[in-house]
């Protein structure tokens, strides 16, 4: 039995302990509903195991020659590929991922920028502290979840940083307060206790709630009688008294907070409170905790920012990084692009209508390990190994941290890593030469 | 009657693990569902073997619907999936996965089905 990191989510759980002898998993101990779900995947129903492509308007198997050969008659045939997924590979395939736009003058982006990439680069542009998950086990006393269900999203998170007990404190859960401010009472309300605060606020109303927070800062004297966004007055001076009296907070922010709105920047409203609180805070500090799903959603801005010195997106023309005000969305939207290449995601189930449609008329290839919506509309499958069971790699954790993943079997068929495949691709495109 | 469609992750209904120990069958009865307040049930006329047909500017899709007293009321919560993004939208170059404006009916006709689906995407209507 041997520990390994778990890549079922952004957490990267470094303590499963894993009973293998090399060719099958016996037991896996310690790993959440998700995590599981993770190792079972070896031997899922649905897991690709052979290249595919399509023939007759159906996919077929192929060997690996057929399929790279029509992938890379695809891609020759391209003038602007795009490339997108790279959050469920390591940062060694998503290094690869970039090599790869680079020679075929394509655009690459991740699924953070549709998630929590849009908060990390207002945040890093107004100074705002992140923080660690070791630093909020450590020092914090008040965890803020806003928007966030960590509970059925990254399921041991809770376990993690509510639960157990700090290097600099006497006690754990006894000093840490729980604050949810969300919609729906979900699962992760369930973990709360007597001295929690549970506010449900009105579906789309968070503006209201941080306007009041941001006029009211350091004084609850004038909170209207009635309440904000449907929480009551007693329950915005608790609110009120934790933010500005919490020796250590974190806000948690999940997809309920960082939605697009007409007349208005949430996030930057709800940054700005942040940057307030800080400045008036005499003793203590509030600090800022993204939740993403996809294990390494994070990776992707880092390995763009050390490779290209740019963070997120990148676009290239005659082998050159250029500027480009294009996002994934205006990319598909506009349809200015002649051909996908999708990376271990499945853009079909989680995009909207109007562009899973313009993706699907266009040469689809697709690299990924199980059966997704994306690959009942792909011209070319090639499967992967499963990261951090069957190849290894680096990943960032939620919060940045760097975890290394590792190997535990061999995937069947000798199937290549992402990022073999990747560089594989590559040296097909060169004539042989990478 | 019009209703907020907010589309939610659960672990319980999550189309990753559908679509990779699943089936057609198993993705439609664990995607292809929304959770509404027990009162609008009520005002819906709603009985258990009534689907719901949720719809936007654009597009439709029929579901299940199961009770949930956690949803507030006038609004609808779907999982992500496939279903519910044919209802999201676009707004300034960014997606719209809450807070949508939708009409909502009872109805009698079948799930929309996950096949009929990758049709229309890819436009065999």
């Amino acid at each position: 039995m041997k520990r390994y990191p778990c890549s079922g989510c952004s957490l990267l759980c470094d303590d499963i302990i894993v009973k293998s002898d090399g060719l099958f998993i016996e037991e896996v101990i310690g790993a959440c509903l998700k995590g599981k779900e993770r190792f079972d995947q070896v031997n899922a129903q649905n897991r690709i195991t052979s290249p595919m492509i399509r023939k007759n308007n159906e996919l077929v198997n192929a060997s690996w020659e057929e399929a790279l050969a029509k992938t890379v008659e695809i891609i020759k045939n391209s003038s602007a590929p795009l490339l997108y997924g790279f959050s469920n590979v390591t940062c060694e395939a998503q290094r690869a991922g970039m090599d790869l736009a680079k020679e075929i003058n394509g655009f690459i982006d991740s699924n953070a920028s549709i998630c929590q990439g849009k908060i990390l680069n207002k945040a890093r542009s107004q100074g705002i502290n992140l923080t660690t998950i070791t630093e909020i086990i450590n020092k914090v006393d008040l965890i803020i979840l806003w928007g966030a269900n960590p509970a059925e999203t990254i399921p041991r998170l809770l376990n993690k940083i509510l639960f157990s007990r700090g290097k600099f404190r006497m006690t754990g859960r006894e000093i840490k307060t729980l604050v949810i401010i969300d919609p729906v009472k979900t699962a992760s309300f369930r973990v709360m206790g007597v001295r929690d605060l549970a506010l449900i606020i009105q579906p789309d109303k968070d503006i209201e709630l941080i306007q009041m927070l941001k006029e009211e800062c350091c004084s609850a004297d004038s909170i209207p009688s009635g309440g904000v966004a449907g929480i009551d007055k007693s329950d915005l001076k608790r609110l009120l008294l934790h933010l500005t009296g919490a020796e250590n907070g974190v806000i948690i922010l999940g997809q309920g907070v960082i939605q697009p709105h007409a007349n208005y920047d949430l996030i930057e409203e709800l940054l700005d409170l942040l940057q307030l609180i800080n400045t008036r805070q005499a003793k203590g500090r509030i600090s800022l905790l993204l939740l993403g799903g996809h294990f390494n959603m994070a990776g992707f801005d880092h390995v763009a920012l050390s490779s290209y010195g740019v963070s997120g997106k990148l676009q290239f023309e005659n082998k050159k990084l250029v500027k480009s005000e294009d996002t994934i969305v205006s990319k598909i939207n506009k349809e200015n692009f002649d051909c996908s290449i999708i990376v271990g995601t499945d853009p079909i189930s989680h995009l909207p209508h109007s562009l899973s449609s313009k993706l699907s008329k266009k040469p689809l290839i697709l690299i990924d390990n199980h059966n997704s919506a994306t690959s009942r509309i792909a011209d070319v499958v090639l499967p992967t190994a499963i990261t951090g069971i069957e190849s290894s790699g680096l990943a960032y954790r939620i919060d940045q941290v760097p975890v290394e993943l590792k190997k535990i079997l061999n995937p069947p068929n000798n199937i290549p890593s992402d990022e073999e495949l990747l560089n594989q691709l590559i040296e097909k495109l060169n004539g042989g030469a990478k | 009657m019009d209703f907020i469609l907010n589309t939610i992750r659960k672990i319980d209904n999550d189309q990753v693990k559908e679509h990779s120990f699943g089936n057609e069958q198993s993705l439609e009865e664990n995607l292809a569902i929304s959770f509404i307040n027990p009162k609008d049930f009520d005002k819906l006329n709603l009985v258990s073997s009534l689907h719901l047909k949720i719809s936007n500017n654009q597009r439709n899709i029929i579901v299940k619907i199961e009770k949930d007293e956690n949803v507030p009321e006038g609004t609808i919560m779907i999982p992500v999936s496939i279903w519910s993004n044919q209802l999201t939208e676009i707004l300034n170059d960014e997606l719209v996965y809450k807070n949508i404006v939708v009409s909502v009916e009872a109805t009698r006709e079948p799930i929309l089905k996950f096949k009929e689906i990758i049709q229309k995407i890819r436009g065999i209507e």
